[in-house]
C-alpha cells in the first residue's frame, strides 16, 4: 500500500500543487487508512512561504494590546480577596510575554499578573532602589500592589507630580528619572512618559493621572546589548511607545503650559 | 518570601499568556476582531470554570484552543452570520514597527488576510492550527477530531486557494 504513491506525489499533495482531484482524494483516503503511510507523509511536511505569509499577515493581532475584559475573564475569582496580600515577586517570576514586544508589559497584563500571582509586583530591582510603601519590599522604583492601584515610590511620584519634561531627577541615589513627554489622553487625564536610568539598565514607562495618584499604563526595559556603551538617546521600549501612540490625544505639553497643568491637576 | 500561590496559578498565568494567540486563532475563525474577542472572553470564562479539569502535564494551549473553537461552534447565530472584516489593518498603527517596511508589507498582508477570510470554514480551522499556531498535522487532527489525511488535504486545498490569490497578477497565465 505504502508504495503506491511516490514521494513527489505526496509532497505535491501536501503543498497544494496536485491538480488532479481524483488523485488528491485517493491519497487522502489512503493516508486515513494506513498509519504507516501517514507517518511517511508527515515526514515530508515542509515549512512553506504561504505559511510564513499568513503568519506575517496575522502577526499584528499578537502584538496588539490585550483588551482588559479578556484579562479579567482569565483572572481568578478570589483576586479581590487576595488583593491585600503584599508579597513581592520579581519580574523573573512572570511568564515571558507571548509576543515579541521586547519584554514590555501593558497595564492589563500587569494587573492580571498582580491578580493571578496574588502578590504585588515589584518593578525595578537592580534597576533602581528606593523604599517601597511596604518598607520590606527590598527596594524598587515602582510597586504595584493590586489590580487597580499602583503605589509608586515617593521619589518617583514626586517626579511625576512636578518635574518638567527633560529634567533628570535623582531617585533614591541609585539612578535617575526623566520625564520625556507630557500629554493628555482621550479622557482628559494627564499622562507622562518617562525614562528610568539605573546602573544596570534603562527602562521606559508611561503613567497617567488617576485621582491623586499615577497609574502605570505601560512599562518596558530597553534592549541593551551587554558590553556596549549606553547611548544617550536610544529607542524607548516599543510597548511603551505603542501605548503612548495609542493614548495621546493632545499636543505635547511643554514649558510654562506643562507646569501650569501639572500644578492645576 | 512566602508565596500565596494556589496550585492552579501556573495554569492561570499560562492562560493569560495565551490570550494574544487565542485572539489570533479566533480572528481567523470569526473573520473580525470584535467577534473574536467575544469568543475569547467566553472561552476564558469556560476555561477558568473548568481549570480543575485540565490535566497537568498536558498542553494547556491545545486544551484552550479546543475550548475556543467549541465556543465559536456552539454560538450558531454568530457562526451563521460570520462577517469578515479586515480590522487588523486598523490596529497596525499601534504596533510601532518600522513605518516604511510596514507600509510596503501591509498591502500584501491585507491581501493574505482577505484570502484567508474567504476560505471555507473547515479550511480556516486547519490554516489557523497548522500554519499560524504551527501545530503538527497530527496534533491538529487530534484537536479537530479528524483523520490526519483529511487535515492534510484540507490544508493542501487551502494552500492552493491562497497561492492563487497571493500570486502577483502578472503570473496568472
Amino acid at each position: 500500500m505504502t508504495g503506491r504513491f511516490s514521494d513527489k506525489d505526496l509532497a505535491a499533495f501536501l503543498a497544494g500543487t496536485l491538480e488532479d482531484e481524483a488523485v488528491m482524494e485517493a491519497i487522502e483516503n489512503a493516508i486515513n487508512a494506513d498509519p504507516e503511510l501517514a507517518e511517511r507523509v508527515e515526514a515530508l511536511a515542509r515549512e512553506d512561504d504561504t505559511a510564513k505569509a499568513v503568519r506575517t499577515a496575522f502577526a499584528p493581532v499578537l502584538a496588539a494590546p490585550v483588551p482588559e475584559r479578556l484579562v479579567d475573564a482569565a483572572s481568578p475569582r478570589e483576586a479581590e480577596r487576595q488583593k491585600s496580600a503584599m508579597n513581592a515577586a520579581s519580574l523573573g517570576d512572570l511568564p515571558e510575554p507571548a509576543n515579541d514586544t521586547g519584554g514590555s508589559w501593558r497595564w492589563p497584563q500587569f494587573a492580571a499578573m498582580a491578580a493571578s500571582l496574588a502578590v504585588g509586583v515589584l518593578v525595578g530591582g537592580p534597576l533602581l532602589t528606593g523604599a517601597g510603601p511596604g518598607g520590606d519590599m527590598g527596594g524598587g522604583a515602582l510597586v504595584l500592589t493590586g489590580t487597580d492601584s499602583a503605589a509608586l515610590s515617593p521619589d518617583l511620584a514626586a517626579m511625576l507630580d512636578s518635574a518638567p519634561s527633560g529634567e533628570a531627577v535623582e531617585l533614591g541615589g541609585q539612578g535617575s528619572g526623566t520625564v520625556v513627554l507630557t500629554f493628555r489622553n482621550a479622557d482628559g487625564q494627564l499622562c507622562r512618559q518617562f525614562r528610568l536610568d539605573g546602573p544596570a539598565a534603562t527602562s521606559d514607562a508611561l503613567a497617567c493621572a488617576l485621582g491623586d495618584d499615577w497609574r502605570i499604563e505601560a512599562f518596558g526595559r530597553r534592549a541593551q546589548p551587554a558590553g556596549e556603551m549606553r547611548l544617550a538617546g536610544g529607542d524607548a521600549a516599543v510597548g511603551v511607545i505603542a501605548a503612548v501612540d495609542e493614548m495621546i490625544d493632545s499636543d505635547p505639553l511643554v514649558g510654562p503650559d506643562e507646569a501650569a497643568q501639572l500644578e492645576a491637576r | 518570601m512566602k508565596r500565596l500561590r494556589k496550585p492552579d496559578d501556573r495554569a492561570t498565568q499560562e492562560l493569560i499568556a495565551l490570550i494574544p494567540r487565542l485572539r489570533r486563532f479566533a480572528r481567523v475563525l470569526t473573520g473580525n476582531l470584535a467577534d473574536a474577542d467575544d469568543v475569547v472572553q467566553a472561552c476564558l470564562e469556560k476555561a477558568m470554570l473548568n481549570l480543575d479539569q485540565f490535566q497537568p502535564g498536558t498542553r494547556l494551549d491545545r486544551w484552550a484552543f479546543r475550548i475556543a473553537r467549541n465556543t465559536w461552534l456552539d454560538d450558531r447565530r454568530r457562526a451563521a452570520n460570520r462577517k469578515a472584516h479586515d480590522d487588523i489593518s486598523e490596529i497596525i498603527d499601534l504596533v510601532g514597527e518600522d513605518g516604511v517596511a510596514l507600509a510596503e508589507a501591509s498591502a500584501d498582508a491585507r491581501a493574505v488576510r482577505a484570502a484567508v477570510d474567504a476560505l471555507p470554514r473547515e479550511q480556516r480551522d486547519v490554516v489557523a492550527l497548522v500554519m499560524l499556531e504551527e501545530f503538527s498535522y497530527r496534533e491538529a487532527a487530534e484537536m479537530l477530531d479528524l483523520p490526519i489525511g483529511t487535515v492534510m488535504s484540507r490544508l493542501s486545498r487551502a494552500k492552493a486557494a491562497l497561492a492563487k490569490k497571493m500570486r502577483p497578477s502578472g503570473e496568472a497565465a
